[in-house]
């Protein structure tokens, strides 16, 4: 009996949510047929105006259009969480509420064509091909004049990539240990650490390194400092993710053993667990100093130091053959990184 | 020198795996634990050195209630039971010789043994429990090179460097061929008869248990059905304990 009842409660917590579906798949064909079909394609409104009160007649069309079909076949709601009935030989694809899912992808992709104002015209007119003549022949035609001024840049470059990776190693070695579900969730202190450290790492890690730079520029002022710190903020945040996320899923076996001998705890860990996770950690860290690398040399463009201030430099002034030569290097210097990272992985395992 | 009274264990999920166990094991035993999968064998064995919190109870190790104990007197009891386990649980690309040692980390020091830094003393006792065990010569290899039965070999010698008074042995043979089961098997004799050390061991195949055991307890869904001598076991023991469609095997 009790089975029963909580059957039909889900039923009904399935039909609310097929309903809520379909009410936000109409709505959103409403809005987007309106916006982008009619007023940006059919009259070519170059400006379209934008009231709160469109959304709101959308979610009403929604409503209405959903409470309308919700009991026929056409009702996408009800088909994705399964509640219209697909015989053996038939395929959910090819039932009329597959199409009201079709159609959504389309309308979304129209949209996304307009909204990134992809246009061939732009792309082939006599204008655009011109542009793109003439900064590929400056980028085939470096500058070599300002090689030295690029090779000490590049030099900045490496080296701040290899103090950001080389500071972020320990301390998110350390943030691991405490990131890690296993070894933080037996106690309610460790489990306050674990859900405030996490926190914070997510968000570190939502700003990309570039933002980070900006907001360092202003606080130790433009230069590979800023650029330096940014990267391993970043670093620290991604690395200790990666380095919990391997501490989770160690074998609980040696971490047993070293337990059963009367190891004190950092022993456990030490023998039990470390062992564990030290070539997937080397992996993810050189991993890691790759990514640095690539970042470092575009890092100046938002006053980050090293070869991305030159960069930003020249290209300010519209210099090309001076920005040819800088990609060149930034090139050479990413392909060389490369294949270091891969030998030392190879020669690890 | 163990004594069990009504151990109770009760999942949080709510899963009821030991149900009032009753024994006691005087020193210098061999027993062995019989069962199916899943009758409470390594729950039971994991309850005396609490890897596992028993949830009523008691334990009493040389009249020690085990499973009140926490923190350094927790760790001062567990240095002296020693425990080997199916998949050996060595670290594997560590030397043999540094798995031995890490057998004596109750009693070295964090920082001592982070750094690797052992007494000569301490070597010489690894040295000759590896000599015990058969491997000498074997001490620089890594762990993870060698054979099955040796892997076994190398945790039995780090249990023992804790001086172990009890030797628990969560189904040290399961993963091993028949042959090198026996040797296995004759080392745990070994440690039990030359070096006195009690010895509780869960085992699947009644050949193995008629041949070395001292006494045998036989655990089915949590419970304790069987405690006495091996050779009593006979068909219809056999049967109950292990069920009615259960048809023996042998190793040889």
């Amino acid at each position: 009996m009790q089975k029963k009842i909580s059957k039909v409660k889900n039923k009904n917590v399935q039909m609310v949510k097929a309903y809520i579906l379909d009410t936000l798949a109409w709505a959103y064909i409403a809005l987007v047929s309106y916006k982008v079909l009619y007023d940006r394609i059919y009259i070519e409104n170059r400006y379209p105006e934008f009231t709160w009160k469109q959304p709101l007649y959308a979610l009403y069309f929604g409503l209405a259009a959903a409470a309308l079909l919700f009991f026929t076949n056409f009702s996408l709601g009800r088909g994705s969480f399964g509640l219209i009935k697909i015989k053996d030989d038939e395929s959910a694809t090819t039932k009329p509420f597959a199409f009201i899912g079709y159609l959504l992808i389309i309308l979304t992709f129209v949209t996304g064509f307009y909204v990134s104002q992809v246009s061939l015209k732009e792309f082939f007119s006599a204008q655009g091909l011109e542009g793109a003549k003439r900064i590929f022949t400056a980028l085939f035609h470096p500058n070599w004049s300002i090689f030295e001024q690029g090779l000490f840049a590049a030099i900045e470059t490496i080296y701040m990539a290899f103090i950001a990776t080389a500071i972020a190693i320990p301390i998110a070695f350390l943030l691991g240990f405490l990131a890690a579900r296993n070894l933080m969730t037996g106690n309610p202190v460790g489990f306050f650490i674990y859900t405030a450290l996490r926190t914070v790492l997510n968000v570190s890690r939502s700003i990309e390194p570039l933002v980070w730079a900006i907001i360092f520029s202003v606080w130790v002022g433009i230069g590979p400092f800023s650029g330096m710190l940014a990267l391993c903020l970043h670093s620290i945040a991604s690395l200790t993710k990666q380095y919990s996320e391997q501490i989770e899923s160690v074998d609980d076996g040696p971490i047993e053993a070293m337990t059963a001998t009367g190891a004190h705890p950092v022993q456990v860990v030490w023998f039990g667990v470390v062992p564990q996770i030290v070539l997937p950690y080397l992996s993810y860290t050189i991993y890691r100093w790759d990514i640095n690398v690539r970042m470092a040399t575009v890092i100046g463009l938002v006053g980050g130091g090293g070869i991305g201030n030159l960069l930003m430099q020249y290209q300010g002034q519209a210099r090309w053959n001076e920005v040819g030569l800088l990609v060149i290097l930034i090139a050479v210097i990413v392909w060389t990184m490369d294949w270091a990272s891969s030998v030392i992985r190879e020669a690890l395992k | 020198m163990l004594e069990i009274k009504n151990l109770n264990k009760v999942y949080p999920n709510g899963y009821h795996a030991l149900h009032n166990i009753n024994f006691s094991v005087p020193q210098g035993e061999f027993l062995v634990v019989i069962g199916l999968s899943g009758s409470g064998k390594s729950t039971m064995l994991r309850c005396i050195n609490r890897l596992h919190d028993p949830t009523g109870g008691e334990i009493l190790f040389n009249g020690v209630d085990t499973t009140k104990l926490k923190g350094s007197a927790l760790r001062k009891i567990r240095s002296e039971i020693g425990m080997i386990f199916q998949h050996f649980n060595l670290i594997p690309r560590s030397s043999v010789m540094a798995n031995v040692l890490s057998g004596n980390l109750s009693r070295t020091g964090i920082l001592k043994s982070i750094f690797g830094v052992y007494s000569a003393e301490e070597k010489e006792r690894a040295m000759k429990y590896i000599d015990i065990v058969g491997l000498r010569g074997k001490e620089k290899n890594r762990a993870d090179n060698l054979s099955g039965g040796q892997q076994q070999r190398v945790a039995i010698a780090r249990a023992l460097m804790q001086n172990p008074k009890i030797l628990l042995a969560d189904e040290p043979v399961a993963s091993l061929d028949p042959a090198t089961s026996h040797s296995v098997m004759q080392y745990l004799k070994k440690v039990n008869e030359e070096l006195g050390v009690t010895v509780i061991c869960n085992l699947h195949f009644l050949s193995l248990v008629r041949q070395y055991a001292h006494r045998v307890v036989a655990l089915k869904a949590g419970k304790l059905i069987y405690d006495g001598k091996p050779l009593e076991i006979n068909e219809e023991w056999f049967k109950t304990i292990y069920g009615e469609d259960a048809v023996e095997v042998t190793i040889n």
